[in-house]
């Protein structure tokens, strides 16, 4: 194995558990407020998260660059006050499979919420629970299953990101290329052995998260 | 008696309006009346799930709610008890877990204590470590019910607790209900569409239909007294029949009704008194319509009320009576599609009279057992 295809691998899980764990960071509370309250702009809130999951990721790679680009709508001022800017880092390859993960993990979460009897909630209410503490200990443990299910399909997706990615991260060998855009470098540049391996590789990794998907799933019923 | 429990209520929610104003003086209180008549959303409110409109709730002298002065104790601080439909255990925990949830202010000696305390109570003492779907349908209803009581509510709200259960069990948990509602003296306010559950367990009875009370009285008088025509059909009391007045006095009625001229009873309670020739609506409960033997020579006009004639067009088996389903021998439509009367006789009568064979026979309906409903 080749120093470029181990860098592309542990890039490629790096970015995809940092992904991963900002999805649960965001995504939990953000299902469960779209599963559980109702207010203006929720509709938005609901379009916005599930339109990567619609659109062709060079497009949302587009709207990352116009939006965290060097002269971005957020990124310019980034640029301006720090001199740093977050396209081309593998920063942004964090930020791109977080985004195109997010409405994976918001879904399924959000339908796990929506399953929860709302009685159950309001039992915790008459027995003075707050609307927080019956989150906590009603509403999250019973909706653990579908939770973590969205957080193995969001860490499949992360990992296997190409488009948006390289809009905003690039290509660059060793430091943005993850293993899904180093597999489409050595099958151009003819290194089928590469390919191969990376390709292999990828393909246990998620036998092994379909697998673990499952054993969720299973659980849940 | 002063009223423990004052409860006015208006709230609009797509759809649906809820407008009802009811007040109890302590023991169970029924809400009665068929699905979606606002029942349940009146208990959310005085759980304080939900927010009406306006109205005021009082419970023992404390006000839970008062639009006009802007009270409303949050859900978390009413101290009410709510055993909901389907009991709405919580799955992943066990039965003692679910009755100690609501003690969670108390140091945990005290919550084993009192939990330990509810649990015997109720006869849950050695379940304490199942969860809930491992148990029957009468035991998630006790844990639901020790659950709500381990708080000490200042009220008890109960949604339908026997409807999930099947008949032989709901006929026994009825009663031990009723024992531990009686035991415990909370005031409660238990809603369902059965009559005989909000009989056997009801001190008053709230009859609602389409988001008003229709009628609220003591079970005894709502029994024999229904305000109205709609209110008996809610009931589903049979035989509630139309006919015309004839006459009227503070005590006596006569009414006009399938060409027979029936004698009826004026309520001394509340006497009332209907020009001639308008419609009356009444009722006469099948159990009490007599029919007359044959082996005991001519009937007597003088000692049998309101003889009539019929013949019998059809009959069903409840186990214990038949219900027989008779045409009276007079001309023109019958009152209730096939038949004009329901008429009930124990399982020993029919078969002594042979009624299985002989179908035409007279009946006698003392002038008590024909009950008019005020307009």
């Amino acid at each position: 194995m080749t120093a470029e295809t181990t860098s592309a691998l542990l890039l490629s899980i790096r970015v995809a558990v940092l992904a991963t764990l900002l999805n649960g960071l965001v995504g939990v509370p953000l299902a469960y407020i779209l599963a559980r309250r109702r207010f203006r702009g929720r509709g938005l809130v609901d379009l916005v998260t599930t339109l990567p999951l619609v659109l062709p990721p060079t497009v949302t790679g587009y709207y990352l660059i116009v939006l965290l680009g060097r002269r971005g709508w957020l990124g310019a001022s980034l640029y301006h006050a720090t001199g740093w800017s977050i396209a081309f880092t593998w920063y942004a390859a964090v930020v791109a499979a977080t985004i195109m993960a997010l409405p994976l993990l918001v879904r399924t979460a959000k339908a796990a919420f929506e399953s929860v009897d709302r009685d159950l909630e309001r039992a915790a209410y008459t027995l003075g629970r707050s609307e927080w503490r019956t989150a906590l200990e009603v509403t999250l443990p019973l909706a653990r299953n579908g939770i973590l299910a969205g957080i193995v399909l969001a860490f499949a997706r992360a990992l296997g990101e190409f488009g948006a990615t390289l809009m905003l991260a690039g290509n660059i060998p060793g430091k943005t290329a993850t293993a899904p855009l180093a597999i489409y470098t050595a099958v151009q540049t003819g290194e089928d052995a590469v390919a191969l391996l990376l390709v292999g590789m990828l393909t246990a990794l998620s036998c092994l998260v379909i697998f673990a998907a499952n054993r969720l799933g299973a659980r849940a019923t | 008696m002063s009223d423990r429990l004052e409860v006015a209520l208006s709230l609009r929610v797509p759809g649906f309006d809820l407008d009802v104003a009811w007040s109890a003086g302590g023991g169970v209180a029924v809400l009665f009346g068929p699905s979606g008549a606002g029942k349940t959303l009146t208990l959310q409110c005085l759980a304080g799930l939900i927010t009406p409109n306006a109205g005021r709730i009082v419970v023992d002298g404390r006000v839970l709610f008062d639009s006009a002065s802007g009270v409303n104790v949050p859900a978390q601080a009413r101290r009410v008890g709510y055993v909901f439909q389907g009991y709405a255990l919580f799955p992943h925990l066990t039965v003692a877990q679910n009755v100690g949830f609501g003690l969670r202010d108390l140091p945990p000696a005290r919550r084993a204590q009192k939990t330990a305390a509810v649990l015997e109570q109720l006869g849950l003492g050695d379940l304490d470590r199942r969860y809930p779907r491992e148990l029957s349908g009468g035991q998630r209803q006790r844990v639901a019910l020790g659950r709500a009581l381990a708080i000490d509510p200042a009220l008890l709200l109960l949604d339908e607790p026997l409807s999930a259960l099947d008949a032989p069990l709901r006929r026994a948990l009825r009663d031990e209900l009723r024992a531990v509602l009686s035991t415990v003296g909370t005031a409660a306010v238990l809603v369902t569409h059965d009559f005989t559950e909000a009989y056997r367990l009801g001190d008053r009875i709230v009859v609602y239909d389409a988001g008003r009370v229709v009628q609220s009285a003591p079970r005894s008088e709502l029994l024999w007294q229904p305000a109205s025509e709609s209110v008996a059909r809610i009931m589903g009391i049979r035989n509630v029949l139309r006919g015309t007045v004839v006459k009227a006095s503070p005590d006596r009625i006569q009414i006009r009704w399938r060409g027979h001229l029936l004698e009826a009873v004026n309520s001394p309670s509340r006497s009332y008194l209907p020009a001639a020739d308008s419609p009356i609506a009444f009722f006469i409960r099948p159990e009490y319509v007599r029919l007359i033997r044959k082996d005991r020579g001519e009937a007597d006009p003088a000692h049998h009320m309101n003889l009539m004639d019929g013949v019998v067009v059809g009959e069903e088996d409840f186990g214990t009576t038949w219900s027989l389903r008779i045409r009276l021998t007079a001309p023109g439509v019958p009152a209730q599609g096939d038949h004009d009367l329901e008429v009930e006789v124990p399982h020993l009568v029919y078969e002594i009279l042979e009624i299985e064979r002989d179908r035409r026979w007279q009946f006698s309906i003392h002038r008590g057992s024909i009950h008019v409903l005020p307009a």
